[in-house]
């Protein structure tokens, strides 16, 4: 047998927001950490001069600087104390968009974090369902030419947000995903594991637009923060003071009325001078979340909000799985986690589907009556790692190393195994 | 050659980067575990196939079970109770009462230690320097040997096994070789490695290494060696030891490198040498990718303004660097 395959598979998330990483079989991933690669670009920069040896002494402080690089805290952390490193972020909007980056960041996942030999573990990524068949072959080629692993399986992170329900109830993989990720939002309907790609709704609003929206609202209150710092403050607060509201009137009153309860005080140290700071945290604890609901204050491009756009997706699926995708939409990812999110959510698709029950059967004339259509909106406290957990459970069962493309077919066939899933193998 | 003068480079940092003992994820479950008592279960590999477990119950918040199994020795070796020899002693000096060995340990591990949480001391710098103690678990254990060794190197003492070969496990089935001598200790590391192109890389990376030994900064580093043929030291290993497909890296230990503080970084160095070595080779393997990426990219563009029509106004970069497959190619390829 592969000796490869007695050991636990390592399974990595790549978000645009966190990377998500640990080994197969557990329960947490070991890091959580900010998918961002600080670059020491110093040696780049400097002026080109014509006489060889300067060229040849910038050449080699270039590969030197090939070396200096840090991921994670540790280069929000360098690059805020220097200057010389840059910070680069390889994904975008779910998508791969600087390789060079992506290629360190997985060299210090391994062998820094995770502190594994990659030749003797099996690797789980994942990708979105709408990751272009071109930057999976890269994916593989990296994997399997700079690393040697001896097999790799590139899943689709929101049918493992799905499996991830797998052990908390029964196996049910029919549903719609909903991910709510740092730099995309995702409406995935998923039928028996199969994703239906055609009905699949994305909304140019993820996680970071709250953290801007956030910082705007900040910003035009007059809140004393250091311009420099205000992104992080502001991802901060959005991190661990927002929450959903379930009327936005309501909940103005409600803040108007007892501004002692309701607003809460952010401290912070200035990175300059290190004089400490302080600022209020008020309405944009319920307005940030908000913007998923009535997208119109946020932006004037796109006012389709989040549960219109579920309902939508679903009505645009096949027919015979309306019901059941109906009945298990799931959420994963960071921006998922506010407060009663879930609950919002639930509410408003119902509301959605009712009136339209409501609107057939007055159509009829109340000769028939619909079997009333069953909404639930599934959250778990795991949501935030949701994809990973789904990876973990996935990779630790036997039938996961078969299903792994291995480096003989990488080696037989080249990178373009990757295009498709393994599961349905001769198809290269 | 240009290639060459890349590994010399990757060879520098040799200071900088170096892979500490104490794992990181270790370090961090128990600060979590500290924090608040949550129950815990988990398993992990890391580099050499030394496989971790952590457990904690929530009926017993206060005891931590860390089982660890270390890499299959290879036989020449010697192992007693499945632990290299030192290893119990090494353990109890390290720890005192915080730990406690239980016999036999999980199955399917070599060792199993149980924490006790309430006797870490409360001074909170002291604690934490016990914790990365813990957390480094691994060097105490396969490293206790080597540092048996060293001590009799650093206070003279002539050990009971002069002029014999030494056998200790650092991989699964193989191991690293020192002669211990009175006034010095020569290490031997065969080096194996899986990939062909991984292979010729770390040959020439060990030869720029030991080149980089000679400049004017390192005068008091150890001298190393690197040959493609097992060096004499080597007489009376078996033969499967003596099978290196990246050749041997000789360093020779004099006393001046063990002294005091030194001894504790001698002994993570050497004990992490081929992990060190495996991180530069993938290092240099990414580094290239990183210049055929670019020099595709360039290609490309060379090729974009090549084009007869510009009309389209689409000028410059188009990352068209893959083979469009047609369905039709699809199909042929499969046969």
């Amino acid at each position: 047998m592969d000796p490869a395959a007695s050991r636990p598979a390592v399974v990595i998330d790549n978000g645009s927001g966190y990377t998500k990483m640990g080994f197969a079989g557990n329960v947490e991933p070991c890091f959580i950490v900010p998918t961002v690669v600080a670059v020491n670009e110093s040696f780049l920069n400097q002026s080109r001069s014509s006489s060889k040896a300067n060229w040849l002494s910038q050449y080699n402080a270039g590969v030197m600087a090939d070396l200096d690089f840090f991921i994670g805290e540790e280069a929000l952390a360098r690059s805020r104390s220097s200057s010389t490193y840059n910070l680069s972020y390889p994904i975008r909007h779910g998508q791969v968009d600087n390789w060079d980056a992506m290629e360190r960041f997985w060299q210090h996942c391994i062998f820094n974090y995770l502190r594994c030999d990659p030749e003797d573990h099996y690797f789980l990524l994942t990708e979105s369902p709408l990751t272009a068949p071109e930057s999976r072959e890269y994916t593989g080629e990296i994997m399997f030419e700079t690393f040697n692993v001896p097999g790799l399986y590139i899943a689709v992170n929101s049918v493992l947000a799905l499996a991830a329900g797998y052990t908390t109830s029964k196996c049910e993989m029919t549903g719609v995903v909903v991910d709510v990720g740092d730099g995309a939002t995702h409406v995935v309907p998923v039928a028996d594991g199969y994703v239906i790609g055609s009905s699949i709704k994305s909304i140019p609003i993820a996680g970071k637009d709250i953290t801007l929206f956030i910082q705007r609202l900040m910003r035009e209150r007059g809140e004393n923060i250091p311009p420099e710092d205000s992104f992080d403050v502001a991802r901060k607060v959005k991190e661990t003071y927002c929450y959903t509201c379930s009327d936005i009137v309501k909940e103005f009153n409600k803040h108007d009325k007892e501004p002692s309860k309701y607003i809460k005080h952010w401290r912070g140290i200035k990175p300059k001078t290190g004089a400490p700071y302080s600022c209020d945290v008020g309405y944009e604890r319920f307005l940030g979340p908000e913007v998923f609901f009535n997208p119109e204050i946020y932006s004037t491009e796109f006012t389709t909000p989040l549960p219109a756009v579920i309902d939508k997706c679903i009505q645009s699926a096949p027919i015979d799985t309306r019901r059941a995708l109906y009945k298990n939409i799931v959420l994963s990812g960071g921006s998922t986690m506010f407060k009663d999110f879930h609950r919002r959510l639930q509410r408003d698709i119902k509301k959605i589907v009712d009136a339209r029950v409501l609107a057939s059967e007055a159509r009829l004339g109340g000769e028939i009556k619909s079997q009333p259509v069953e909404v639930n909106v599934v959250s778990h406290p795991i949501q935030r790692f949701a994809v990973w957990f789904g990876g973990s459970v996935l990779a630790s069962t036997p039938e996961f190393f078969a299903a792994c493309h291995t480096k003989a077919e990488y080696e037989e066939y080249g990178a373009s195994i990757c295009r498709t899933n393994p599961v349905f193998k001769g198809m290269y | 050659m240009r290639d060459k003068s890349i590994i010399k480079q990757v060879s520098e940092p040799y200071k900088r980067f170096g892979y500490t003992f104490d794992s990181t994820t270790i370090r961090l479950i128990l600060l979590r575990s500290l924090d608040k008592g949550v129950e815990l279960d988990y398993h992990w590999v890391e580099f050499d196939d030394v496989r971790y477990h952590i457990q904690v119950s929530m009926k017993n918040p206060q005891h931590l079970l860390v089982s660890v199994s270390l890499p299959t020795p290879p036989p020449e070796t010697v192992f007693m109770g499945g632990l290299p020899f030192g290893a119990i002693e090494a353990i109890k000096s390290a720890y005192g009462v915080l730990v406690q060995i239980l016999d036999p340990p999980r199955d399917g591990f070599n060792l199993t230690l149980k924490l006790n949480l309430s006797k870490l001391p409360p001074d909170e710098e002291y604690k934490q320097a016990l914790l990365v103690k813990v957390a480094s678990v691994r060097e105490v254990v396969l490293g206790a040997p080597l540092r048996v060794i060293l001590k009799h190197l650093a206070s003279r003492t002539v050990s009971s096994n002069i002029d014999q070969l030494v056998a200790l496990v650092h991989r699964p089935k193989e191991s690293f070789f020192l002669v211990p001598q009175v006034d010095k200790v020569t290490v031997v590391f065969p080096m194996r490695f899986n990939d062909s192109i991984d292979i010729v890389l770390a040959t020439s990376f060990l030869q720029e290494f030991v080149e980089a030994r000679r400049t004017a900064g390192l005068h008091n580093a150890p001298s190393c060696l690197w040959s493609s043929t097992p060096p004499l030291e080597l007489e009376g290993a078996p033969a499967e030891a003596l099978s290196a497909n990246a050749g041997f890296v000789t360093f020779v230990i004099f006393p001046r490198h063990v002294e005091g503080k030194k001894l504790d970084r001698t002994v993570s160095s050497l004990s992490t040498f081929h992990a060190y070595v495996s991180y530069h080779v993938k290092c240099s393997e990414g580094f290239m990718h990183t210049r055929m990426r670019r020099r595709v990219e360039s290609l490309i563009q060379a090729l974009g303004r090549a084009k007869p029509d510009m009309e389209n106004g689409k000028k410059g970069v188009q990352s068209r660097s893959f083979k469009r497959l047609s369905l039709k190619d699809g199909r042929t390829n499969s046969n």
